[in-house]
């Protein structure tokens, strides 16, 4: 049986010019064609609100496109700091509640202690990575399971939430400058994208373009291989959460920022679209991997959809029916192809 | 040859043949159990028993032969799996395949079904109840509700024994393979004590196992494999065999007593000579119970003994994978204080690759290319980013020197065959120029080409300077690719065979007779 493998194989080898290049000219077409297809879908929908009669006068409208991504500035942020422990395989359930304690200490540090805008947003950050931290040391170090850890996690973290703000809505003496911040347009952009785009070039950066990142990537591949090939997995997956908190943290102040006072809110309403759009984003651009250029993709390919069926007027039922089936196919579709790719 | 005995004889096979390709496995051999007796199965590796064994269990079918059972003769074309059970064979394996987290009755009962009442609800008190009376006669001190997991391990495998014979009448005849290979000694006394009770009440039992003072103390009967070959049938109307006769049976040739016991002073004789690579003092930790070994720059050492041995526990100690509980380890003449990991260890020159390809060193997910980087991203590493032009190239002359098949650098690992991702793994780590190298069982499941180009690399490498350990079962590997071999048995180097006396048929006689200790304890 070995002798035959071997005869096929060398067979295989002795034109290397003819058959593997038009095998690998294929490929490349539906590698192409797959990792693209959720971009193509995010602008063959747009086209459609752009041309349908209902939505096409409002649709690309300057102040509709600036309002459409500024509400979407926080799902992003979150959705990319939820794919940090997802690329290694830990999920975090606690970055939602992680954003919304970060809007009501940092509203809290200003309100209440009357603390300058730049000293509470730092302590808010400062207080949601170490949160991270703990989930990291938690998932690591005790070797808890990360999907319970962090679902008790953000429990936990509405508790405190309710605690501190005694649920009620914190409006006093919120900075001028950070809601300022939260509402200006720069070419016709609101602020807040810009800093998504920052965020999102930096983990770029880190995830495909350092050690750290392409660990990551492995530890996600395989967990026991990689430590054996002296990944220090435990470390990196701390870190990995740590980021997390820190960009929810983030999230959290642009939240304040675009809402100008912080509710008591658990955070979930962001949680959901986020992971949404993490796990969309996996289908994309590196599909099988979840990705910051697809997470982006995800984000805008679902605020999109929304806005457009907003403005046809559909009923407020469609646009939840339209994401998660949105989402299940993406993800169904993805694990066929990558079924498929394996097979062949 | 044939048993003349007027015993009665529960399963015979005879003209047992079966080829793999153009390998004979079996070439006519025999076999007949007596009722009531324990017979022992024995043979090297490649010998034909575990082929045997499966063409038994309805696994092969094999080419020609004949099987009775059950008082029917059956042609092995036409047994099966189904024949087999029905015929009253059971089997116990190595892997008794019980559930750890669920009680001693849930695993009976899982395999038997559970007695429900109308509606399907499970009479717990009734399974109970039939569980509780089947650990009184298997005589294992539990209770029917106990975790399988808090078990002893002869328990556990007395638990599975029980479950093979749960329906039996006294009439079925137990298979166990290899019973106490994985159980420390006093455990595998009390399972010896257990399966001769057992016999001793009209029960009919093979066992296939490697350790020679345990099959002599409890086994009756005795067939000896050697190429597929039924070379020897003792009975116990014959003269107790002893060790030596069954090693010579099952090599087929007399070695030395002294060679078996004493090489303890040419391993005197290699110590402290020019630099040392490796040097393990006295080393502690899971199986291992103070090993010493000595490694130096540009050798080939060979570590085998039985499952258990510690084999692959001495080689991820040395690596970092988890600290040694006593002893001193010295890697390039730097002492280690034990508290370095795998990253600290691999900065110091050890690379590592393990026995399990696809749990242990490969990404599934990830590129060729990505697999064959992982052992040295920070290489590529520059302030702009990852050096991704000279990472492909870097990886395309890795898969030429290594004759690695594949479509290309940036197809799938998975696409990779078996012996083409080991050889990806092994470049992967001499990418790193390491000084020393650990191997486990580098070679299982490669195809013979592969292995081929693995043992040049191999041996390339330890002409460049480096210091190789490879651990291996594989005793035809051993002797073709090491300078010197040593035995694990018991958890320390029971003997070392080098130059002339290295060869396939010395080793399992070492292998085997080092493990008498084992039963003696």
């Amino acid at each position: 049986m070995s002798e035959q493998q071997t005869t096929t194989e060398v067979a295989v080898d002795e034109q290397p010019a003819a058959a593997p290049a038009g095998r690998a000219s294929h490929r490349s077409w539906r590698t192409l064609a797959e990792n693209n297809a959720l971009l193509g879908l995010l602008i063959l929908i747009g086209a459609f609100f752009a041309l349908l009669p209902k939505s096409r006068d409002v649709f690309l409208s300057p102040e509709n496109v600036a309002v459409l991504l500024g509400n979407q500035a926080t799902v992003a942020l979150l959705a990319l700091a939820a794919i940090i422990p997802l690329i290694s395989g830990y999920f975090d359930f606690s970055v939602g509640a992680n954003a919304a304690l970060s809007t009501v200490i940092t509203a809290g540090m200003m309100s209440f202690h009357h603390l300058n805008a730049m000293v509470a947003i730092l302590i808010a950050v400062t207080i949601s990575s170490l949160i991270g931290l703990v989930n990291g040391i938690l998932v690591t170090r005790f070797g808890l399971n990360a999907f319970v850890t962090t679902l008790g996690m953000a429990t936990l973290l509405g508790g405190v939430i309710q605690w501190y703000t005694g649920g009620q809505t914190i409006l006093k003496d919120i900075s001028v400058k950070l809601i300022n911040f939260g509402s200006i347009n720069i070419a016709g952009i609101p602020q807040v994208v810009y800093v998504v785009l920052v965020v999102a070039a930096i983990l770029w950066y880190v995830l495909t373009h350092t050690p750290f990142g392409r660990s990551l990537y492995a530890i996600g591949a395989n967990p026991r291989a990689a430590r054996l090939v002296g990944v220090r997995s435990d470390r990196y997956v701390a870190i990995s959460f740590v980021m997390a908190g820190a960009i929810a943290g983030l999230t959290g102040v642009i939240q304040l920022a675009r809402v100008g006072s912080a509710t008591a809110d658990s955070g979930n309403t962001l949680l959901f679209p986020a992971l949404a759009a993490a796990f969309l984003g996996a289908t994309a651009v590196r599909p099988g991997f979840f990705n910051v250029v697809g997470t982006l993709i995800g984000v805008l390919f679902v605020s999109v959809a929304v806005s457009g069926l907003t403005l046809a007027g559909a009923d407020a039922w469609v646009s939840p029916v339209f994401n998660g089936a949105a989402l299940l196919v993406a993800v169904g579709l993805s694990s066929w192809l990558g079924r498929h790719r394996n097979a062949t | 040859m044939t048993l003349t005995t007027s015993k009665d004889i529960a399963v015979r096979m005879s003209g047992l043949s079966m080829s793999f390709g153009p390998t004979r496995a079996l070439d006519g051999a025999e076999l007949a159990l007596r009722r009531g007796t324990v017979h022992a199965l024995l043979g090297g590796n490649g010998s034909g028993k575990s082929t045997a064994i499966k063409i038994l269990a309805g696994v092969y079918e094999a080419d020609a032969g004949r099987i009775e059972a059950g008082g029917q003769t059956h042609d092995t074309a036409d047994w099966s799996a189904a024949e087999a059970r029905a015929a009253g064979i059971r089997f116990v394996h190595q892997d008794l395949g019980l559930f750890d987290q669920l009680s001693i009755a849930e695993n009976l009962a899982l395999d038997a079904g559970y007695p429900t009442a109308p509606g399907g609800r499970i009479r717990w008190k009734q399974l109970e109840q039939q569980v509780a009376g089947l650990l009184e006669r298997f005589e294992i001190d539990a209770h029917p509700r106990q975790p399988v997991g808090s078990l002893r391990p002869a328990q556990r495998t007395m638990v599975a024994i029980a479950r093979a014979l749960q329906d039996d009448t006294g009439e079925a005849v137990l298979v166990l393979d290899e019973p106490t290979a994985t159980l420390p000694a006093h455990e595998s006394e009390l399972l010896l004590a257990s399966i001769r009770r057992r016999a001793d009440n009209g029960q009919t039992i093979m066992m296939v196992s490697h350790r020679m003072a345990e099959v002599l103390s409890v086994c009756d009967d005795f067939t000896v494999f050697r190429d597929g070959h039924t070379v020897a049938t003792l009975t116990s109307d014959d003269a107790a065999p002893t060790e030596e006769q069954l090693i010579n049976l099952m090599t087929g040739r007399a070695l030395g007593g002294a060679l078996v016991h004493d090489t303890a002073a040419q391993v005197r004789e290699r110590v402290h000579t020019g630099e040392v690579a490796l040097a393990v003092r006295g080393l502690v930790g899971g199986p291992l119970k103070g090993v010493d070994l000595t490694v130096r720059p540009g050798e080939i050492v060979g570590v085998t003994g039985l499952v258990g041995s510690g084999r692959t526990s001495l080689l991820k100690t040395v690596f970092g994978d988890h600290p040694p509980a006593a002893g001193t380890i010295e890697i390039g003449g730097r002492a280690q204080s034990g508290g370095e990991d795998i990253r600290d260890r691999m900065d110091q020159g050890v690379a590592y690759v393990s026995e399990d390809r696809v749990g242990e060193s490969s990404f599934a997910s990830l590129t060729l290319r990505e697999n064959l980087s992982v052992s040295v991203l920070g290489s590529f590493w520059r302030p702009r980013g990852m050096a991704l032009a000279e990472e492909r190239r870097t990886a395309a002359d890795l898969v030429r020197r290594h004759a690695v098949k594949t479509a290309g650098i940036e197809a799938g690992f998975t696409s990779l065959s078996g012996g083409n991702q080991q050889k990806a793994v092994l470049g992967r780590w001499l990418r790193r120029e390491p000084t020393l190298l650990l191997l486990d069982e580098p070679t299982q499941g490669v195809d013979v080409m592969s292995r081929k180009d693995i043992y040049d690399t191999v041996r390339e490498s330890a002409a460049k300077g480096c210091a190789v350990v490879v651990a291996s079962s594989d005793f035809v590997e051993l002797a073709a690719l090491c300078d010197r071999v040593v035995v694990l048995a018991d958890g320390v180097v029971a003997t070392e065979l080098s130059g002339a006396q290295l060869t396939p048929d010395h080793l399992t006689a070492l292998t085997q007779s080092s493990s008498t200790s084992t039963g003696a304890m």
